[in-house]
Formats: C-alpha cells, structure tokens, sequence
C-alpha cells in the first residue's frame, strides 16, 4: 500500500483553494513556481459543476425550499440565509463534520474547491485607515502592522483582476478604487442618499461595490469570464463567470501556466516543522478516498484554510520547538477571535415615487458606510457599524384572502398592480476582539481523521448589545425623518457565526511577544509559513473581508517571491 | 364486497412521514381544484396542484404542522358531511363552493380545518405561480435580464 502517483515535492503549497488560497495559487504559478494548491472537499469545475446554475424556478422540486428534514439535522446550516434548494449541495452539512460549540456559535462553511467564493455575497468595500488605526486609538487589540498606503497598491492589483462594479464616491472612510460600472440605484436610494447628504454630517449612502464584472475588460475576458447578466442567482455558481469565485478566475488561471497541482480530498492533518532547520518543510495529508497518510514538501507554505481551520491547522501542529501548536510562543494562537454584528435589522415603507417602479435585476444594493465613531469618539461603545440600503416595490398579486375559483384565478392571471415601495437595512457591526473569545482544540472528540474537533467559544459583549441598540435608534431615526413609514425593527439576538466573517486568532502585530504574524503575514516564529487568510485579522472593522483577505494574499506572495529569490526562506 | 366501501384505497405518490389514503387523495384532488379551477387556463387537475401540496407537506412540513395538517383533512370533510350533508368528493359543485365561502369567512370553523384549508390554498397557488405555465405565459421569467432600472415608469411595465 502506499503507493502513489503524487510528486511529493513542490516550490509551494497553498491549503485551501477559496477566496484566497486561490489567489495564492495563482501569484505562484504565474512565477513560475510548482504548486500544490491542496483542497480538503471535492473538486468543483467551474460551470460544469454547477448542477443547478440554469435551472428555472419550476425545475426545483420543492420551489426553492429545503426539505425538512435536511433543516432539522443541520440546525446551523440551515440558519444561513443563501442555504437553500439551489445551492444546499455547496454547504457543509452539519452532520457531515461535527464540531464542538462550547458557546453557541453558527459555523458556515464549504468545503470544495473554491470554497465559500462560490457562494459569497460579493462585497467588495476597501478599509481605510479609519479602520486599520483602530485598535491603536482605541485600545484594544494591538497595532495593525500596515497601514492602507501598505494595502492600497495591492487593493487596486486584485480589483483590476476580479472585476469590481462600483462609483467613484470620493469618501476618506471608504477609498475609492479600480471600478467597472455600477448598477443602477432606484429612486429610493437616491432619494434616500440626497437626504441624509443634506440632513446629516458625514452620512451617505452609495452603491455597494460588489464583485461583478459588468463591462468585461481584456483581462476578464482573457480569463473566459463574460458580463454580468443580472440574474442574481450567483450562489448556483455563474454560467457567464459574472461574478468573482476562485473555481471561475484564479484556479484556471494558475492552472493554464502549467505549474498547478490541485488536489482535491486532501484534508491537512499539520504543517511539517524541521527543527534542524528551524523551519516548516511540508504538510501532513491525509487523502480521504484512500485514508492514507502523505507528505507534501515545499519551501514556501500558505496557510488558506477560511479563518478558523487555519487555526486548527496550527493548534495541531505540534513539535518539540511548539509544543501548543505551530508559532504559537506566546499562547495566543487561537485566541481574539471576532466577528461582524449581524443581529439587527430595520425595515418600512416610502409612500412617493409610486409613479416608479423597478424592472431586470441586480446583484448588489446600496450600502451606508461607518458613520460612528469615525473621526473621533462619540458614543459609550467603542467603533460602529455599516449598513446595507435595499428597495424595491412590492408587485405582489396583493391578498387573495377570501379568494378562491374563478376569483382567484382572475387576480392570480392579472396584471400585478405595483405595491409599496419597500426599504431595509441590516447592520454589519464592528466586533472587539478578545482574549475570551477562542478557539481550541477538544480533548476527547475527533473526526473522521482522527484530526480533533475545533472548540469554538465566542459571544457577544456589552459593547455589541449597546451598538445594536444604537443601530435600532440611529437607522429609525434616519429613517423616520425621510418619511419611511411602518417602520420595523428587529434584534434577531443570532448566535456569532451567521456573518460568515469571523476573524482573527493569528493575528497580525509588530511585536512577536503580542502577536503571531508580522507585517508580511509570516509567522513570527517560523517565517515560511504565511497566513492571509481571515485568521490574520488584527481587527474586524465592518466591511465584509474577502477583498482584503485577496489583497493581503497578493502582497504576501509577492513578498515571499522576493524573500525566495534571495534565500531568505 | 361493492367497491365503494373500501376504505384505503392507494395513493398515489410515495408519502415518508404522513399517511394519507387514496380516497383523502381524491378528496385534495376536489379540493385543489375547486381552489383553482381549470378554465383557458391550467388549474388545479392540469397542474397536479393536490399531489404536489401532499409532497410538499410530506418533505417540508415540520412534524406538528403536518399532524395538524392531518387532522385539518380529516376534519374538513367531516364539516362537509355537516354542512352539505355528504363528503366533499359526493357534494355538488354549488355545494363545495358554499363550504368554501364559509371557511373563507372563518367564522366557528375549527383551527386546524383553517390550518388545512390555508395550508392546502397557499400550496395550490404555488403550484400554480411557481409553474412552467405561469412563469413563461403570464408572467414570464428572466433567466438572464441583463439590465436593472431603478427608475422605471409604472406606466411602461409589462
């Protein structure tokens, strides 16, 4: 037994072939290096495994629903809003890989290659360095090693390949960046932003920039990606590659350099630490169709496993040198965890523009930048929160209450008369990270591997419970001066987890005494081994993170070629 | 034995966790179509409007909705046989459309007949809105618009 066709040998290996070990995969290979981009779950090739991607809505059994019994045997999955009859089969189900929730908290994962860039939200907001100065102003966490100057060049190199729709806003809390056009907002949100530019300092609303290319330029073209077509149904996967995921852009483009090794079914049992040389050589697999053990050696490795099997990865990755887990000298591996805020919500209603209505789709909405907190402390919470702006009109068949035969038929064969304009926004706040809030590995339980489980153990603090409140109170006073009306709102009171940002637990820091990775994402402790993806968050600010975690991944592969070029690794 | 006093007649899809028989099959059948009745249009018989609303209880009703949808579909016709003096699969279509009127009205009609009959409705209009028919002839579905108007005049829309 044993025996294998592998090459056991490579320039580099990437674990994880998501949001940004894809990225990681692709600098590599376009260099030149021989890469091992190592996938836990299956293999995922764009479009042709998408099964549901050109489905119409009378195609699916069940109009969309997920049966229930699938939602009573996976409780968390279940709760995420994109898990649904179209896209349920890129979602780890709950009883497929068990884990351990010593506080409760809703892990949403997708193991494929690809990851959960197939089923993302799109979101593309840069940080500025209202964000990355936080903690130092604030007092929590530690310094951010970088800076934006640091992350902006790397910001405009990644935007340019994904394909970023977005306007020029021109605000200092939200840099602008590389954009292609964006989609219309309806008369609400303009309405909507006219009125808190007028009434309110520092308030706006803008398009959400949002990762779609909707006017392709060479290089999306190159890369066999066409335009967005509106259809909104982007977590089936893309038939057009409209929208960014790694399995339509980065995968096949590393791949087409010849330098690629995807290995789908390799789940990362630890990272290979020499102690002679003082530094990692490799990564334990083990294939899951065969259940066999394997070796993988390369001098560079990237750590892209989604935030928090990154750090499991290290926590069992254990030596005599780092007996608690792999660059883990300070114990802090796992620990200051956060997240994004996701529980509150508001809703109403705006009584004009009934002369409007909208018509097509799009793939984003509006969205309203951090406006607490911003310049200088204000509230008796610390940071703030952003918020998505949606509208739409209702074009219901109304009610058919007391309908029924030709009545019924007769409303329901109508034309649908325009309904109320609709308004919504949900929060997307700021969490703290905390020494409290961990991850760890369980003592007793294991999974299928023998790999122990993760341990999750994180909540929310005073200061998440009065930041909701003040989302409640600012967006429905907000509201209420436009002249929305029937306002709801809602504390949905969620467990963390539903964000599907958490963040944190190797994080980044100038001092190796108080962090774990330096400036360039390598650990401090063992300098070829380099993490960027949502595990290396010093801080969380509020803008969903994959366009950092791609732009983090970017800089530090190209710093890593530099330092391999001069035998520095 | 005459035919008409077997009791549990076959359905006729496969069911996993309700059970119901061939005669409260008939019974939906009746029902659905009583809702949503076939006429230059597909209704309730065309679209199989009753199967899909039992496999849609059986697959994604929780377990307290589906027996209370269960007792509901007994209760319903147990009101017919009160109210027209014979099952609703027996009554006259004068006689069905009155039974419905007043559960419409809910006045004293028990919960879970409302449940049942809310239940069974919403589900025969999905049938019907969700259907291939529906969605290429009255109001067509864009797999790909390609465009969004945010303000687009109510007096232009299709």
């Amino acid at each position: 037994m044993g025996v294998t066709n592998d090459k056991l040998k490579y320039d580099a290996i990437v674990i994880g072939s998501g949001m940004s070990g894809g990225w990681a995969a692709k600098e590599f290979c376009e260099k030149g290096l021989k890469t091992l981009l190592l996938e836990r779950g299956r293999d995922v090739k764009h479009i042709k495994d998408y099964p549901t991607t050109n489905m119409y809505p009378w195609e699916f059994k069940h109009g969309g629903q997920v049966p229930a019994k699938i939602q009573e045997d996976n409780p968390v999955v279940s709760k995420c809003y994109a898990f649904r009859e179209d896209t349920m089969h890129f979602f780890v189900k709950d009883v497929e890989h068990p884990y351990v929730q010593e506080k409760p908290f809703d892990w949403i994962r997708g193991y494929q290659v690809g990851g959960k860039s197939i089923m993302w939200a799109r979101q593309t907001q840069r940080w500025s360095d209202y964000d990355f100065e936080g903690p130092a102003r604030d007092g929590f966490a530690v310094d951010w090693p970088i800076r934006y100057k640091d992350i902006a060049p790397w910001y405009s190199y990644v935007e340019k390949f994904v394909g970023i729709s977005g306007n020029k806003d021109g605000l200092a809390t939200l840099p602008d960046g590389e954009f292609l056009p964006a989609w219309e907002l309806t008369c609400v949100e303009n309405y909507f932003k006219d009125f808190l530019a007028k009434s309110y300092k520092d308030r706006h609303v803008i398009y959400a920039r949002c990762a779609h290319v909707t006017k392709p330029e060479p290089i999306h073209i190159e890369q066999g990606r066409g335009q967005c077509q509106g259809r909104a149904l982007c977590q089936r996967g893309c038939p057009f590659g409209g929208y960014f995921n790694a399995n339509s852009t980065t995968i096949p483009w590393a791949q087409k350099t010849g330098n690629l090794t995807l290995r789908p079914f390799s789940v990362v049992h630890s990272i290979i630490y020499d102690e002679k040389k003082g530094k990692a050589t490799g990564v334990r697999v083990i294939d899951t169709n065969t259940k066999e053990m394997i070796e993988f050696f390369a001098p560079v490795i990237f750590l892209n496993a989604a935030a928090l099997n990154t750090n499991l990865i290290l926590l069992n990755s254990t030596s005599s040198r780092f007996p608690n887990g792999l660059g883990n000298d300070n114990g802090l591996l796992g620990k200051y965890i956060a997240f994004h805020n996701y529980r509150a919500r508001i809703s109403g209603k705006y009584d004009g523009f009934k002369e409007f209505t909208t018509d097509g789709r799009r793939p984003t909405s509006a969205y309203i930048p951090r406006f607490r907190n911003v310049f200088k402390q204000e509230t008796d919470f610390l940071r703030g929160y952003a918020a998505g702006f949606n509208s739409f009109r209702e074009s219901v068949h109304q009610s058919t209450d007391g309908l029924f035969g030709e009545e019924l038929k007769n409303k329901l064969t109508a034309k649908p008369e325009p309904g109320d304009w609709n308004v919504g926004s949900h929060m997307m706040g700021e969490t703290i990270p905390k020494e409290t809030n961990y991850v760890t590995l369980d003592k007793e339980k294991k999974d299928e591997w023998g790999i122990p489980q993760l341990k999750i153990s994180v909540v929310y603090d005073d200061n998440d419970e009065k930041m909701t409140k003040d989302f409640i109170e600012q967006m429905t006073e907000m509201y209420t001066k436009a002249g929305f009306t029937d306002i709801k709102t809602s504390d949905s009171k969620n467990s963390p987890g539903l964000d599907i940002h958490e963040m944190g637990g190797v994080r980044m820091g100038h001092d190796p005494k108080t962090s774990v990775l330096n400036k360039w994402n390598q650990l401090h402790a063992c300098p070829n081994v380099f993490i960027t993806d949502g595990a290396c968050m010093t801080s969380t600010s509020t803008q969903n993170p994959s366009l950092t975690y791609m732009a983090f991944t970017a800089r530090a592969a190209d710093y890593a070629l530099s330092q391999l070029k001069k035998g520095e690794l | 034995m005459p035919s008409c006093l077997q009791q549990d007649s076959k359905v006729s899809l496969p069911l996993k966790n309700i059970q119901v028989n061939g005669d409260q099959e008939r019974m939906m059948a009746e029902l659905t179509e009583t809702i949503l009745p076939t006429d230059n249009t597909p209704g309730a018989m065309v679209l199989s409007s009753h199967l899909f609303a039992l496999m849609m209880v059986d697959d994604c009703f929780k377990k307290e909705e589906q027996e209370k949808f269960i007792k509901g579909l007994q209760q319903f016709d147990e009101l017919s046989k009160k109210k027209a003096g014979s099952s609703f699969v027996k009554a006259t279509a004068a006689q069905r459309t009155a039974l419905l009127k007043e559960i419409e009205n809910k006045k004293d009609i028990p919960e879970e007949v409302l449940a049942f009959y809310n239940a069974t409705k919403r589900l025969t209009i999905q049938s019907f809105t969700g259907s291939r028919y529906f969605l290429t002839k009255i109001s067509p579905y864009e797999m790909a618009p390609g465009r969004f108007h945010g303000s687009f005049p109510v007096a232009n829309f299709k």
